[in-house]
């Protein structure tokens, strides 16, 4: 079976680049514009890795508040934030609520399938 | 930015509907009794699947705004049905408790329509703990006097519970699958259904029974006294012309023998007539 990973950026063209890349390097790829639309989606589908925009400002959230989520329920999912800023600071706290990796944008389509692989692979 | 889900849902036109048949069944023969209107969402998306449709809109609460619009679209779907058949349709309790003029909507659309009001059943859902139990009763009483029968829907989960029975009084007591699986070999479960059953009675109404998945099960059950029953071991949901071509439309329609169409697949087999029973 595939790999189902699972997208959300507030920007369009930024999510339609990752998902062609990510399809065509095998696997299943979903995106969600929404918390409530993600969180519906991560309820019924095993992802194995979820890759969010820590900034959704056009979306009403951000990306902690997802991997709060994903961390509150206890979900096997390994996730990446891709941020605009390198802070330790920052990296730290979202390593403490639950996040797995992270890049710096811009993100590096080859970069981005890297980390994916590399954690659909590692995940428990 | 992409149209907003939500937005998709609130238009009737981006949401297509299915029919199971439910059937009455009882020795000497059966018949399509009702059929339940199911909504599936945009086609080829994930939430064409209607547990995650409605898991989407619950976290948005935005139960009345979508149920309007599943109305308008099983409307504008049973358009196309023989007008003598009884179409079930799904409601969140949530909506019936906070819309006051929910009841006037369903009038006012199905009249725009010509369709007759006593044809329909409304099908109460509850996935919330709370509601405004006087706001619902109201508004199940303004659907009843229009002449709509009133459901409740997964009977013996969750909030559909005793309390919910005795505010709703349904005509129809559906029996959630839970308690219908397995029920030929497990004493517990055949007792929670005749009690059930026998509160029924009491109440004026009918179980339905939900789920089904043997023979042997819809023995047992109509032996305990059901006589309607939705499963997809009888026939799956399906589209108007998948109805069509299983025979399912006509006015001495029965339960599937034989079926000829591309979605054969959803209709089962049923022979009872080695169990004397039924068929």
């Amino acid at each position: 079976m595939r790999d189902r990973i699972l997208i959300i950026d507030d920007d369009d063209q930024l999510v339609d680049a990752y998902t062609e890349y990510l399809s065509q390097r095998g696997f299943q790829v979903d995106c969600a514009q929404e918390l409530e639309e993600a969180q519906t989606l991560l309820a019924y589908f095993p992802y194995s890795v979820v890759v969010t925009d820590l900034r959704l400002s056009k979306l009403g959230f951000g990306g902690l508040d997802l991997v709060k989520h994903i961390r509150e329920q206890s979900l096997p999912i390994r996730i990446i934030v891709i941020t605009a800023y390198g802070w330790p600071e920052l990296k730290s706290e979202l390593s403490v609520q639950g996040a797995d990796a992270f890049l710096r944008k811009p993100v590096r389509l080859a970069e981005l399938g890297e980390a994916v692989c590399d954690l659909a692979g590692a995940r428990a | 930015m992409k149209r907003p889900l939500l937005d998709t849902f609130r238009d009737p036109r981006k949401l297509s509907v299915r029919f199971q048949p439910i059937f009455h069944i009882k020795e000497g023969g059966s018949r399509v009794d009702s059929l339940e209107a199911l909504i599936r969402g945009p086609l080829g998306t994930n939430f064409e699947r209607a547990d995650l449709l409605f898991d989407y809109v619950r976290r948005k609460k935005a139960e009345t705004a979508v149920d309007q619009s599943c109305v308008v679209a099983i409307f504008d779907a049973i358009s196309n049905l023989p007008s003598h058949f009884r179409v079930n349709i799904n409601v969140h309790a949530s909506t019936l408790g906070k819309d006051p003029s929910f009841a006037d909507f369903f009038r006012t659309e199905a009249q725009k329509r010509s369709l007759a009001l006593d044809r329909f059943t409304a099908e109460i859902v509850e996935h919330s703990p709370t509601y405004n139990v006087p706001a619902l009763l109201y508004t199940i009483r303004r659907l009843r006097d229009s002449g709509i029968r009133i459901a409740l829907d997964d009977v013996g989960l969750g909030h559909s519970n005793y309390r919910m029975m005795l505010d709703c009084r349904p005509d129809y007591f559906k029996l959630d699958a839970y308690f219908v699986r397995g029920l030929s070999t497990d004493p517990d479960r055949r007792a929670v259904v005749r009690s059930i059953v026998s509160f029924a009675k009491s109440m004026g109404g009918c179980v339905v029974a939900e789920g089904a998945e043997s023979q042997e099960c819809l023995v047992t059950l109509a032996k305990m006294g059901v006589e309607l029953f939705q499963a997809n071991l009888l026939c799956g949901a399906l589209s108007i012309e998948g109805l069509r071509a299983n025979s399912l439309l006509g006015a001495s329609a029965s339960v599937p023998l034989t079926t000829t169409t591309t979605e054969k697949r959803n209709v089962g087999r049923f022979e009872y007539q080695d169990q004397k029973l039924l068929v």
